[in-house]
């Protein structure tokens, strides 16, 4: 069985990229949320495996997002997706539970081997 | 609201309480320190174990006639702070009900702004203060 | 793989951005002190950032990414929305626009962005880029000291292209320390995060597990290029002061903090033992109490050399700093430090960092000439900038100094004629006005775009920053010659020696590191000057503050009073007051803001027989 992934990102542009690498790669997208507060609610119906998160977005951001996340679920595994010069907020995140990170550009390969090390 | 352990004090002729959640602990009057310029229900501040802490006198707080330094000093966590509260004496610590409290219903000569509820003691009447209306004023945070 | 299947979403995506920030702009341009409009606008470059960078397109990618950085400098504050920076968002805005539609037609080779590439730069690294983001306070795992030889000692080393080294290093400590106990990280978890960080890192970890499970489990956390274990290292001792080898642990400076205000409780109840001691004339309780005495003023000493710290640790990662800066402003100059083994509280130290950033950015930006001009000038074409830190009386000073052009005094009294600081009648601004007009909160802010020239970005933060630490900021600055700064900061915080003194009833603390003198306020002596009480002191003259009349304190004032004359560089203030009581250490402590409070104190202190303190900033007194 496949694993399942809920892509949040609050650009459709980064959802679709991110969603075709890892379709592509055999994981079964079940679910987009372009808003913290969405991720958070649609983690706790779809449960998914791994959760892709930008950290910056409108409203309730990423890492508040991981720590809603973390608080339904202290296992949850969740990969961080961050642009160059943000490492301040990537290790927020860390401290928050995200397992993991990867950064803006994204190359097919490196989000894919992310994704492994979170899942493995 | 709902039931609560509360602690009943009397200042000046009011009957007043303040939820226990909100009591740190009772302590005997102490001499403070005055702070120019800081709002007259302000005693001072006082030394509590080493801790300095802000003492608001409960009578003028409350718009009575301001007594002797006789009574005793209610530690209130506030907002994250903690304020001394004088009162003229501490009467009793119990359990009211739901039904013994209600929202409404005025008592002369308080400002119902700081009226949390008021309830009944026995054949008395007391009212639950809303200290956080109250200390606005008095702590700029 | 090909990115043109999204092109499409690209462009949708991004046009819709590009419209919300144009509103969320005019929105802003109606109320520049909005705070809402600047984050949106920053959230939708930061979006089209990413999206372009992922599609390729480096000159969209690198517009937005310089304007996001001015963006940020925008929402923290450390500029403020004028016009000419809207206006600036606003072309920035439509760069952006034309950028975006050119680079999916196929068209991004025909685009040219560097001219508002380089105005939005401008803007935000004339002013800010070298300074550092304070670290924010983030809980870290205590860092415990490693007993010598405890635990196996780990290095790491992450590959050479590994993004965001320090959040790699991190995320790998995170991932060990669920084997074991980690000690000794190195280096220290917030250099992990700093601009710096080479990807090498170690440790000394203590846990039941293989030295396989461990290289494993960092392995597995990614971008590992090397793992080394060595096992039972011994501690290598290093010679150091007589007394034989010192031996250093790392203490959360929270501990020191709690260990300090115990101390202080301790020398409360010791001044407590000897008042009772003398009172009730007992020879042996008089015997114990002298003992006590020696020994927790002992203690004292030694938890206040433990907290002190040499000014080396934070200047030296300026060289580089100035070197970068002189070289990206095309500027020449021979940085030099001194005193780098004066010691201070470690909590003084890490606070004034910042400021020191700001000074010396300062100094090579505005102060410094370009080579051209110097040498026009007949001076060196190479600029000097000295820091250096020297104990002077109770303070430590330290001083930025450069031999630059010197603070344009003109126009910094235009500034603050057109502001009302100064009186309209002033003529010209002494040392002291100076410092004061740029202290002044938000004083440069105005400046900031349109003054490029101008001295003094920022001074008002380093006032700030240094008042609340109980120092002052002096400034010296001659026309052509240069201007120095002095940061005069006192050597400790937790304890101070102060003078006690009495107005009618009430005692107040006045720290002594401010206190130049104490004298007989000589009645004959005291004049007016605009409508104030001042007194003549050695030809000069020096104004007076009643802290009766400041305190509004009732009763008779005594005939004899004493003057404490305050000093804050070249400004001097006598403070009257009814007695004085004496000099004695006292523990300062904060104290809940009150409304109304007089903006006079900066703490309290509690006294022998335990009653509360007012401690006086002469910060705001002079």
């Amino acid at each position: 069985m496949s694993h399942t992934v809920l892509v949040c990102d609050d650009a459709i542009f980064m959802r679709t990229m991110i969603s075709d690498i890892l379709s592509e790669a055999g994981y079964e997208v079940v679910g987009e949320a372009e808003t913290g507060a969405q991720a958070v609610e649609l983690y706790r119906q779809l449960k998914p495996d791994l959760v892709t998160m930008d950290i910056v977005m409108p409203d309730v951001g990423g890492i508040d997002a991981v720590r809603e996340i973390v608080k339904i679920d202290p296992d949850a595994r969740v990969l961080m997706c961050s642009a160059m010069g943000q490492q301040a907020l990537v290790v927020e995140a860390i401290q928050a539970g995200a397992k993991d990170f990867v950064v803006k550009p994204f190359q097919p390969s490196r989000v894919l081997e992310a994704v492994q090390r979170v899942l493995g | 609201m709902a039931g609560a352990r509360i602690l009943v004090f009397r200042i000046a002729e009011l009957l007043c309480g303040a939820e226990v959640t909100a009591v740190r602990e009772i302590l005997p009057r102490q001499e403070a320190t005055r702070v120019p310029g800081a709002p007259g229900a302000v005693t001072g501040i006082i030394n509590v174990r080493g801790q300095l802490l802000p003492l608001v006198d409960g009578r003028r707080a409350l718009g009575q006639s301001p007594a002797a330094d006789r009574g005793s000093i209610v530690l209130l966590e506030v907002d994250g702070q903690t304020v001394g509260f004088t009162v003229d004496e501490v009467l009793d610590l119990f359990a009211v009900s739901a039904d013994d409290l209600s929202d409404s219903g005025d008592l002369p000569g308080v400002d119902p702004g700081v009226v949390r509820a008021v309830g009944r003691r026995g054949g008395e009447s007391f009212v639950l203060l809303d200290f956080d209306a109250l200390l606005d004023p008095i702590i700029s945070v | 793989m090909d990115r043109s299947q999204y092109a499409e979403l690209f462009l949708a995506e991004s046009r819709e951005h590009l419209s919300t920030v144009n509103q969320l702009l005019l929105e802003w341009e109606r109320d520049p002190q909005a705070s809402e409009p600047v984050q949106g606008i920053f959230r939708a470059v930061h979006t089209i950032k990413g999206m372009a960078a992922t599609m390729g397109y480096g000159k969209v990618a690198d517009l937005a990414h310089r304007t996001e950085n001015l963006l940020d400098l925008l929402r923290r504050g450390d500029l403020s929305a004028t016009d000419e920076i809207l206006e600036l968002l606003f072309q920035s805005a439509d760069s952006l626009d034309r950028a975006v539609e050119a680079s999916v037609a196929g068209r991004e080779a025909d685009l040219d962005v560097s001219a508002v590439v380089r105005a939005v730069d401008q803007a935000a690294t004339a002013y800010e880029q070298m300074v550092p983001r304070p670290a924010k306070a983030r809980p870290s795992a205590p860092v415990v000291a490693a007993p010598p030889g405890v635990g196996r000692r780990v290095q790491v080393v992450l590959r050479q292209e590994t993004p965001l080294k320090g959040a790699r290093a991190i995320l790998i400590l995170r991932r060990v320390e669920a084997l074991g106990t980690l000690f000794a990280v190195e280096p220290a978890p917030v250099a992990l995060e700093a601009e710096g960080f080479d990807g090498r890192f170690a440790f000394r970890i203590e846990a039941a597990v293989s030295d396989e499970v461990i290289e494993r489990t960092i392995r597995e956390a990614g971008d590992v290029e090397r793992v080394e274990l060595v096992a039972e290292e011994a501690a290598a001792p290093r010679p150091e002061a007589a007394g034989g080898p010192a031996r250093h642990i790392r203490v959360d400076l929270r501990r020191l903090d709690a260990l300090m205000n115990r101390i202080g409780e301790l020398v409360t109840s010791r001044d407590r033992l000897a008042a009772l001691s003398t009172q009730r004339a007992d020879p042996e309780l008089e015997d114990l109490a002298v003992g006590i005495s020696r020994l927790s003023g002992e203690l004292q000493e030694e938890i206040i050399q433990a907290r002190m710290t040499p000014v080396w640790q934070v200047f030296d990662r300026f060289p580089r700093l100035v070197r970068d800066l002189a070289r990206r402003l095309g500027k020449q100059i021979a940085f030099r430090v001194a005193g780098k083994e004066i010691e201070l509280d470690r909590a003084i130290l890490e606070e004034i960092g910042d400021a020191l950033v700001h000074l010396l950015r300062n100094a090579v930006d505005h102060g410094i000439e370009s080579p051209d001009e110097r040498t026009a000038l007949g001076k060196p074409p190479e600029g000097v900038i000295e820091l250096s830190a020297a104990r002077e009386r109770a303070t430590v000073a330290i001083r930025v100094q450069d031999d630059g052009r010197g603070i344009d005094r003109e126009k910094v009294l235009a500034k603050a004629k057109a502001r009302g600081l100064v009186e309209p009648s002033t003529e010209t601004l002494t040392d002291d006005l100076l410092v004061r007009v740029l202290a002044r909160s938000g004083f440069t802010t105005a400046a900031r775009v349109s003054d490029v020239s101008g001295r003094g970005v920022g001074v008002d933060v380093v006032a700030d920053r240094v008042r609340a630490l109980g120092g002052a900021v002096e400034v010296q600055s001659r026309p052509g010659e240069g201007t120095t700064f002095t940061l005069r900061l006192p050597t400790t915080l937790a304890i101070v020696r102060a003078l006690i003194t009495r107005v009618g009833e009430e005692r107040y603390a006045l720290p002594i590191t401010h206190v130049a003198e104490t004298l007989d306020l000589d009645a004959a002596a005291v004049t007016q000057v605009d409508g104030r009480d001042a007194m003549t002191l050695r030809e000069a003259v020096v104004p007076l503050v009643h802290l009766r009349q400041l305190l509004e304190v009732s009763g008779e004032e005594p005939a004899r009073r004493p003057v404490i004359v305050l000093q804050i560089g070249e400004r001097r203030t006598g403070l009257v007051v009814d007695r004085l009581v004496g000099q004695q250490e006292i523990v300062v402590k904060t104290i809940t803001p009150l409304t109304g409070m007089l903006p006079i104190f900066s703490g309290a202190t509690i006294l022998s027989e335990g009653l509360p303190v007012l401690i006086l900033d002469a910060g705001a007194l002079v």
